[in-house]
């Protein structure tokens, strides 16, 4: 499902990126990177670690001077008005930044005198954020010993809290596990869809993405492999695939391989992933594997998912390097 | 700019005095201070607690031991529990961020200067029931409340500076404690100073009029406090604090 956010009416792009180029020492962590995202949608941003992601936010915030190249956030050069973007933008980095002395309500309320909300303006907002997180009840605690998918909640209900209009997620879902983070990623999705704002998101979970995100980008050693919505990538970068389920031989697996039409096959247990050339002829490959002696219990064509199509990007990449 | 430099030493000080401490530790270390300081001191003192021209040095720096205590937090601490990070994606200004700390500091310790002030002149009165009412003189209470501004506003400095550069919460306290030494030091180096030379300082603070000596005091911390937080000013850059 892609969630697109309320439209804000504008047409320009609340990120626009190009050429952006910063380095550390001798390794280039963004290499002239151009981009744009659309106002109002989920953005995803792709990435191996240490491919630049990052980097990326920290530049597009202002946090982080370019050494080359050029950076627009909601229409502001960031070297020259970073903090007009901060301004309009929530964060929440690689680590969730909250004040573990504080209470829930503390933490919130910080920001929100930050922002020069008045203190009916941040009660209410206080309660409108943590109620449907059902945190509200648990404001007034300490939240030191809270877990860390409550305080991941937290901070992502505090990267709102000034209602910004653009919002960076650095890996919001990493190191929670998959109920907190599938929780999480549902309570992102409401928050986000009832503020309507543009978010650039980072993450290591394709399927978050791929269920969160209107358009991806895919990033590896600092460069801009891909970019589109979901299923565009899938169907400009991957191979159609097929999943054969039943008693293979011991030299099936070869004569896949050498098979034209087949571009990658691959073997798990009971079952054979092959990426076609061709979506059209894959009754073909079924005859022959029935005709080599295969006795086929399940035959399934699917595109590759968001995953595959990463892996390929950033495989492709790492071989085109080499 | 005002409202953003109290709302970060809102933080500071809530972060330090009101919660988050489940075992109230800082606020038990807070009441011993006290208790030591206002009760048990000048129990042993009696009247000269309030009358000794002394106990100016030791309001004097006092605080700077109060504050060193807790300043080393303020940007060391930040960086150590990740927090900093997130504090510089905000929209506040360097300025703000690095002089709400600085406020946080010199507030702690004024005010607890001033606390233990208050209770230490009503211990004394205590004891001395019946003997009339015990105040501080003007020119001891009044240098007092200066010095500890001057004092706070050195320690808050420096601890800042010191903070801004550190890896670490315990490497930020090292190095203040060192700072501590380094500004002990020329008290300690006195008695090497030749005779002669230690008379005619003696002869000059004994013939020059106390409120000059301090009012020479007090500008010099002045000009040293600006100094050092325009120094800091100087050194707080968002790229570099990210990326140390």
């Amino acid at each position: 499902m892609c969630a697109y956010i309320k439209k804000i009416g504008m047409n320009m792009d609340a990120i626009r990126t190009e050429n952006l180029t910063r380095s550390f020492g001798g390794l280039k962590a963004v290499d002239h990177l151009t981009l744009e995202v659309p106002r109002g949608i989920v953005f995803g941003f792709l990435g191996p670690n240490g491919s630049g992601k990052t980097t990326t936010i920290r530049l597009l915030l202002g946090l982080l001077d370019a050494d080359e190249g050029r950076v627009e956030v909601l229409g502001f050069d960031t070297r020259t008005k970073a903090d007009e973007v901060r301004k309009r933008s929530g964060a929440l980095l690689e680590f969730n930044g909250l004040y573990e002395r504080l209470s829930a309500a503390d933490n919130l309320d910080y920001y929100g005198r930050i922002w020069h909300m008045s203190k009916a303006e941040r009660d209410s907002r206080i309660q409108q954020l943590l109620t449907p997180l059902e945190l509200y009840d648990r404001r007034a605690e300490p939240i030191g010993r809270w877990s860390r998918g409550m305080k991941q909640k937290l901070a992502v209900a505090r990267t709102l809290m000034h209602r910004p209009e653009l919002v960076f997620l650095d890996e919001p879902t990493a190191g929670l596990d998959p109920v907190a983070s599938a929780a999480l990623r549902e309570d992102l999705e409401r928050l986000a869809m009832q503020e309507g704002v543009t978010i650039f998101l980072t993450t290591h979970n394709l399927a978050e993405a791929e269920k969160l995100c209107a358009q991806v980008g895919v990033i590896s050693r600092g460069q801009l492999l891909a970019v589109g919505s979901p299923e565009e990538l899938r169907s400009r970068t991957s191979a159609p695939r097929l999943y054969v389920t039943g008693k293979f031989l011991p030299q099936t697996l070869e004569q896949m391989k050498s098979n034209p039409l087949i571009k990658k096959a691959e073997q798990h247990n009971s079952r054979l992933v092959l990426d076609l050339n061709d979506m059209q002829r894959s009754h073909e490959i079924v005859t022959q594997l029935v005709q080599s002696g295969v006795q086929i219990d399940e035959v399934r064509k699917e595109k590759a998912d968001l995953e595959d199509v990463f892996l390929n990007l950033v495989d492709e990449d790492k071989r085109g390097e080499e | 700019m005002i409202a953003d430099i109290f709302t970060v030493a809102w933080k500071e000080l809530r972060e330090m005095l009101v919660q988050g401490d489940p075992r109230g530790r800082s606020r038990l270390s807070l009441f011993l201070l006290v208790i030591i300081f206002g009760v048990v001191i000048p129990l042993q003192n009696g009247r000269d607690w309030i009358d000794s021209p002394v106990s100016v040095i030791i309001w004097g720096w006092m605080p700077f031991l109060w504050v060193s205590g807790i300043v080393a937090d303020s940007f060391a601490g930040e960086r150590e529990r990740h927090t900093l990070e997130s504090l510089l994606a905000t929209r506040l200004s360097d300025r703000a961020i690095l002089i709400g700390k600085f406020l946080a500091a010199l507030l702690y310790g004024c005010v607890l200067t001033w606390i233990i002030l208050i209770v230490s002149l009503v211990t004394v009165n205590v004891t001395n029931a019946g003997g009339g009412l015990l105040l501080f003189p003007l020119p001891l209470a009044a240098g007092a409340v200066i010095f500890s501004i001057l004092i706070s506003g050195l320690a808050a400095s420096i601890g800042v500076l010191v903070s801004l550069r550190a890896g670490s919460v315990r490497q930020a306290q090292q190095l203040m404690s060192i700072g501590m030494l380094v500004l002990f030091l020329p008290f300690m180096f006195l008695q090497f100073i030749p005779s002669e030379v230690r008379r005619s300082m003696v002869d000059f603070l004994t013939n020059t009029d106390p409120v000059q000596i301090a009012i020479l005091v007090a500008i010099g911390l002045l000009i040293l406090d600006g100094i050092l937080t325009a120094i800091g000013m100087s050194l707080f850059q968002r790229s570099k604090l990210i990326l140390d």
